[in-house]
């Protein structure tokens, strides 16, 4: 029956729009595409777009040997070298002497100088007869494991909750090996542990993986030779340039979302005003059949779309993958942008703050999507973003089918709560009035909540919010952490973890009590407490386990590290300190919840008590590392 | 009198925009990405940077009958080795972390093949086969010279080493256009919304009956949306500029901002206008200015180009020019945009 | 049909509804009336599932409310009426037969009977084009697509012209006659007194007094006696060649005649004069009546509080 329900809703949407599309507007419509696609071919054969035509100016005489290079790159303006340094050239080229101005952009313009030689001398080279001579030099590179037996000095990073493996852990200062690194909002309470039930060093099975790509997203060997595994080439097939290409096959992918949002939010909220949407709460249809009815005609239009790009690109591009890895990583993708549409026009409350909302989901969204992609090439964190996977199988890469696993669930996953929190909105009382935003948020959480136990579940559910929020605490103290002792800005980061790691554990159990589903004696508060410390606990190390297991080698290595120190410990004490970090999030949440049994002020002392307690634990944790 | 009528309106729009509180959300997002892009350079470059990693990291174990000629090249790229007699030795000391690399090397009949060996998946691995590409290329750069007798043409001579962050271009092609036409982007959307909404729910007549005509309703909206862009524009490049990202001529690219942010805003609300209802307003408003925004490819030089080099101070004529002729294009559309609002028959709403 | 007890709603705090009992049998049309703000809208939503009581329950036709088998038995009229605007009548009402699982040939069948029944014109223009008296038709049609047993209407006829109004009230009685439970709410206490068995008068979020029409006259209301006498006697006034006393009781009844007799006329003419269920209603509304205060209704049951 319920399939029915969806398809028949589903039937509807397109519908009733299709008739909203008045003949005048499709008209507009069908010219506008016409005339870009037009334009669209135009705009190629023109050279398509170079964002960096003209960036640098070089001054240099047509007689230099440097001459053929300067021209033959569009990021160089050639200019008259007698002109000055600094203000109207930034690099000066006299014969073969090259000077560049004083200042970050000159030596931007001198690197780029130096590898648009590189890249003009081997153009030249593999126009030679003598080939051998013109490539003296051929390299095979490979990957070895290597079990790593100490911890000596190493710069490894800590491989906790919030670390997967993005730069925020590697750029932060304190460098030298600790695993007290302040970023991870795991480490201090659990690092340690961790050592003791994470691997002892050995990676995945001791495949020797010549020219994967996927390992580490380095085999730029494997990647300009056409699609075959052959390792074998000149030292200037290493490691590719900067790779502009991504970003740009990434944001073709993203652009078509950007549309598909705007008229999904807007009938979303449509269903909003003047109680239109009542009707269907009253008819035997369940929230789910209405949410999904209502997004599945969006979710294939999308999908269509994305399908349509990715062919075309695959037929224009030779030697590209099957695409069908492409496709697999888009959907999660598609339904990460539709979620946080769908959730955010549960909160809007008016067509201005959706427009707002959906600039900043596709702004959001965008910016994970391809930021890391960026990165396709040359690190494996990349593999956040599901977009790598998609550039990966066009560029033609061999795509190992864990790395799309571990690119396809945490952005599935996401989707999935946010739906599951919209949904908790998709009623009579949050839908139709002006609800004050805070109380929505608690609707939200309590939609999910029936019984106690789904409190634990709640705050798994929540877990991709934690880890964005740490992200975004981390980077945003970074760049003030430069000019501050380090206990500030370690105490800063630690604060800021702590913080929002209670309100993701006291959230939900406040908003179960305000619901009534449970009542408010001291013995439910304790058990819902313990029982959203559990589920916090056992999401916190599900994900390290998931980190391990998908051999992300930063977290291995931190693993490793950590087990170095931790080798000679026995097992009772092992077990006491993976079972640490339980008690901590059992006693914090606990605290919370009795709190705040007695209402709103209760819940803020509670609150503020077990974020002491959280700071306190994991700055002493933290200390006796450092 | 008008004047006050416009400016009320504007003043009004303005005002209701910042009591919506999820312009909060937008602003944030667009502070976050400003504030992140510091980040973004600064902690990205440390990949790269062999000083933030210790010395001894970054030392490659060397082997083969050509390890002087890779001797050489190690000391000219900068990259410190260790000599070992076999391939063995050498893996020996990889796998106890003595060194971060092998590199093999053997003459064989006509050239030199090495074997180049890296750890496995991991951050590591990415310093180790930038090194290692260093080296080789400048084995590559001397084997070439040793054997020019055999060439036709002489390879260029490289220029000097750079000490220069990888990220640069990116920062002022990518980030610095973006921050900087998002707020017109926005601004035009915002647009649509405020003119639709009056008209969908009926109180543009109340906005008529008193002594306003359709013309000044058109002003006060547009003039007021557009003035928000330029005023982003500029609180982003401060921000940028606090982060150590110094932005060249702003004034240019204030105006820059504003006459996109003008063109922008009279395509909204003429669509506004027109189409009378939001969702197909919004829905070609994004496709067309998506769409001119891809097609002023055709420009001598797109937007994004010009942001980019007037950010970075590499503006040439062409560039100043396109920033008149933008404007000059949006101030020429503002006008005829006007006059057309004039004939509309505020009846048909 | 219906029993509610003990429904409570409470919108942060404040409650809306507290502490409804009440029960509706089977072909019964039950009235809800009362101010604006008084509960009946959130009563009824509580009845149609769509709104959770936060404490209390309420079951329709032996199911709880908001299970989806109640839901199929059930034809639910909101005051405002939202339609979809983009959609014909009939693609309209098609959608929502189908989302009540009624096959396609019956809901062909019952659209078209049905509006007939309406008096609907111009079934295949667009919902957005009509007047508000047609669509109020429309959701009416959409109401009974489902052939349910039980109707809840939150205010059906409000809004609209006297013509459409009474052609509604005509037609809800009909439905009533059919055998259909209704349970309505009306501002309008006349529409409230054609049709309604049994009325809820609600104030504040309490029923404050219930019962059948007669009963909550007796209890509430007040019965005046206009007696009508050929000369004039103390407090009558002149009127028609008469003069006229209103008394309340009927032993003023009795001292008029003897007042009338002495003054050497005759009584012509009592008349009787029941007050409105308007006036009952006001009587209640104001706390009046002693017996409203203690929360006790004509027959018998009382409302918690």
């Amino acid at each position: 029956m319920r399939p029915r329900k969806i398809l028949r809703i589903a039937r509807w949407e397109v519908t009733k729009n299709a008739g909203g599309i008045d003949r005048k507007t499709a008209a507009v419509v069908a010219v506008t595409l016409l005339v870009l696609g037009g334009a669209a071919p135009l705009v190629v054969a023109q050279g398509g777009v170079t964002l960096d035509e003209g960036f640098y100016r070089v001054g240099v005489d047509e007689e230099s040997p440097l001459y053929p290079v300067v021209e033959s790159d569009s990021t160089f303006a050639a200019q008259d070298p007698d002109e000055e340094l600094g203000s109207e050239i930034d690099l000066r080229i006299r014969a073969t002497q090259v000077v560049a101005s004083d200042s970050q952009k000159g030596q931007a313009a001198l690197a780029e100088l130096r590898s648009s030689v590189d890249s003009y001398n081997d153009r030249v080279m593999s126009a030679e007869s003598n080939q051998s001579a013109a490539f003296p030099v051929t390299v095979t590179l490979e990957y070895a494991e290597r079990n790593l037996t100490t911890t000596g000095g190493t710069d490894t990073l800590d491989g906790g909750t919030v670390n997967d493996g993005t730069p925020s852990d590697s750029g932060t200062p304190d460098d030298g090996g600790n695993d007290s690194d302040p970023a991870d909002g795991d480490g201090s309470d659990g690092t340690i542990g961790d050592g003791s039930n994470g691997t002892t060093g050995d990676g995945p099975t001791g495949e020797e993986s010549t020219g994967d790509g996927s390992a580490g997203g380095i085999g730029g060997i494997a990647r300009s030779l056409t699609g075959s595994d052959a390792t074998t080439g000149t030292p200037s097939d290493i490691s590719p340039p900067f790779p502009f290409q991504s970003l740009i096959l990434a944001f073709l992918f993203v652009i078509p979302l950007n549309f598909v949002i705007q008229a999904y939010g807007s009938t979303m909220l449509s269903e909003r005003l003047n109680r239109r949407g009542e009707l269907m709460l009253v008819a035997p249809v369940s929230r789910g059949d209405i949410i999904a009815g209502k997004t599945l005609p969006y979710f294939l239009g999308a999908l269509f779309f994305e399908g349509l790009i990715a062919g075309g690109i695959l037929y224009l591009q030779p030697d590209s993958g099957s695409g069908l890895y492409a496709l697999a990583a888009v959907v999660p993708l598609i339904l990460l942008f539709l979620s946080a549409t769908f959730l955010g026009a549960m909160f809007a409350r008016s067509f201005k703050e959706l427009t707002f909302v959906t600039v900043s989901i596709t702004v959001g969204l965008t910016t994970y999507a391809f930021v890391p992609a960026i990165f396709t090439d040359v690190t494996p964190i990349a593999l956040i973003s599901p977009l790598t996977i998609v550039v990966r199988d066009i560029q033609g890469v061999a795509i190992e089918p864990l790395s799309v696993l571990l690119s396809t669930l945490p952005p599935l996953f996401t989707a999935g709560l946010f739906f599951v929190l919209g949904a908790g909105l998709y009623r009579e009382e949050d839908m139709f009035t002006q609800r004050p935003i805070p109380l929505k948020v608690l609707d939200s959480l309590a939609g999910r909540i029936h019984r106690r136990r789904s409190v634990a579940l709640v705050v798994i559910l929540l877990m991709p919010l934690v880890i964005l929020a740490e992200l975004v605490a981390v980077a945003a103290v970074y760049p003030i952490s430069m000019g501050l002792p380090q206990p500030i800005w370690l105490g800063l980061i630690l604060f800021s973890i702590v913080v929002i790691e209670e309100l993701a554990k006291s959230l939900p159990i406040y908003a179960g009590f305000v619901h009534n589903r449970y009542d408010r004696s001291i013995r439910s508060a304790l058990a819902v407490g313990a029982l959203a410390g559990l589920g916090f606990f056992l999401a916190e190390k599900g994900l390290l386990l998931a980190q391990l297991l998908g051999g992300l080698p930063e977290v291995q290595q931190a693993a490793v590290v950590s087990a170095g120190p931790t080798a000679g410990i026995g097992p009772a004490v092992g077990l006491l300190l993976l079972l640490a970090p339980l008690a901590l999030h059992v006693v914090t949440a606990a605290t919370s919840a009795v709190g705040m049994r007695s209402g709103r002020q209760g819940y803020a002392i509670g609150l503020t008590a077990a974020i002491a307690i959280h700071f306190l634990y994991n700055f002493s944790v933290v200390m006796l590392v450092v | 009198m008008f004047d006050d009528v416009r400016i009320a309106i504007a003043r009004r729009d303005i005002a209701s925009l910042s009591r919506e509180k999820t312009i909060v959300l937008a602003l944030v997002i667009q502070i976050f990405i400003a504030a992140f892009s510091s980040f973004l350079v600064v902690g990205l470059t440390s990949l790269y940077d062999p000083g933030s990693v210790e010395s001894g990291e970054l030392t490659f174990g060397v082997s083969g009958d050509t390890r002087n000629e890779l001797n050489e090249a190690a000391r000219e790229a900068g990259v410190e080795i260790e000599q070992y007699p076999t391939r063995t030795a050498a893996m020996d000391a990889f796998q106890r972390g003595e060194v971060i690399g092998v590199l093999h090397a053997d003459a064989s009949s006509e050239q030199i093949e090495v074997t180049a060996t890296v750890p496995d998946g991991s951050i590591q691995s990415t310093l180790a086969v930038v090194k290692a590409r260093d080296v080789l290329e400048a084995l590559e750069r001397n084997e070439r010279t040793n054997r020019a007798a055999h060439l036709e043409t002489n390879p260029v001579p490289l220029p000097p080493e750079a000490d220069a962050s990888s990220y640069f271009g990116f920062t002022y092609t990518v980030l610095v256009p973006l921050l900087l036409f998002l707020p017109p982007f926005i601004s035009g959307s915002i647009t649509v919304d405020v003119l639709t909404e009056e008209i969908e729910r009926g109180t543009l007549e109340l906005l008529r009956v008193a002594p306003v005509s359709l013309t000044d309703i058109f002003d006060g909206k547009a003039l007021g949306m557009a003035i928000l862009a330029p005023i982003q524009a500029l609180l982003w490049i401060a921000l940028l500029s606090v982060n150590g990202i110094t932005i060249d001529n702003v004034l240019l690219l204030v105006v820059l901002v504003a006459a996109v942010a003008l063109l922008v805003v009279v395509l909204g609300a003429v669509l506004g206008l027109t189409l009378g209802q939001r969702r197909q307003a919004q829905l070609l408003y994004s496709i067309i200015a998506l769409g001119l925004f891809g097609a002023a490819a055709l420009l001598p030089e797109h937007p994004a180009t010009v942001a980019a080099k007037l950010a970075v101070g590499s503006q040439t004529t062409v560039t100043t020019a396109t920033v008149f002729g933008l404007s000059a294009l949006a101030v020429g559309l503002y006008a005829t945009t006007r006059r057309y609002v004039g004939t509309i028959d505020p009846e048909r709403y | 049909m219906i029993e509610a007890r003990d429904l409570r709603k409470e919108y942060g705090g404040f409650p809306a509804v507290e502490g409804s009992t009440f029960s509706v049998g089977s072909g019964e049309v039950f009235g809800i009336i009362g101010p604006n703000g008084a509960g009946k809208t959130t009563t009824l939503k509580m009845l149609a599932g769509l709104i959770e009581p936060t404490s209390g329950s309420v079951s329709v036709a032996g199911y709880e409310a908001g299970e989806s088998e109640m839901r199929h038995q059930l034809g639910f009229l909101p005051e405002e009426s939202p339609l979809y605007e983009e959609m014909t009548p009939r693609t309209y009402l098609h959608f929502f037969a189908d989302l009540y699982d009624v096959p396609d040939d019956v809901a062909e069948r019952r659209i078209h009977e049905t509006l007939d029944e309406l008096d609907l014109q111009h079934r295949d223009r667009q919902i957005g084009d009509m007047s508000k008296g047609m669509k109020r038709k429309v959701a009416i049609a959409r109401s009974l697509i489902n052939d349910p047993d039980v109707l809840i209407y939150d205010e059906p006829a409000s809004g609209l012209d006297p013509l459409t109004t009474n052609y509604i009230i005509e037609f809800t009685s009909q439905l009533a006659a059919e055998g259909k439970t209704i349970v309505f709410s009306a501002h309008n206490l006349f529409h409230v007194e054609s049709i309604c068995d049994r009325v809820a008068i609600m104030n504040d979020g309490e029923i404050v007094a219930r019962g059948g029409l007669d009963e909550l006259q007796a209890e509430y209301g007040e019965t005046v006696y206009h007696v009508h006498t050929t000369v004039e006697v103390p407090d009558s006034v002149a009127k028609n060649g008469r003069y006229v006393r209103t008394v309340e009781t009927m032993s003023e009844v009795e001292t008029t005649r003897e007042a009338a007799q002495e003054a050497g006329g005759s009584v012509i003419d009592i008349r009787t004069e029941e007050s409105s269920l308007e006036e009952v209603f006001l009587n209640v509304a104001d706390g009046r009546d002693s017996r409203a205060q203690s929360g006790k209704s004509a027959d018998g049951s009382s409302s918690e509080v």
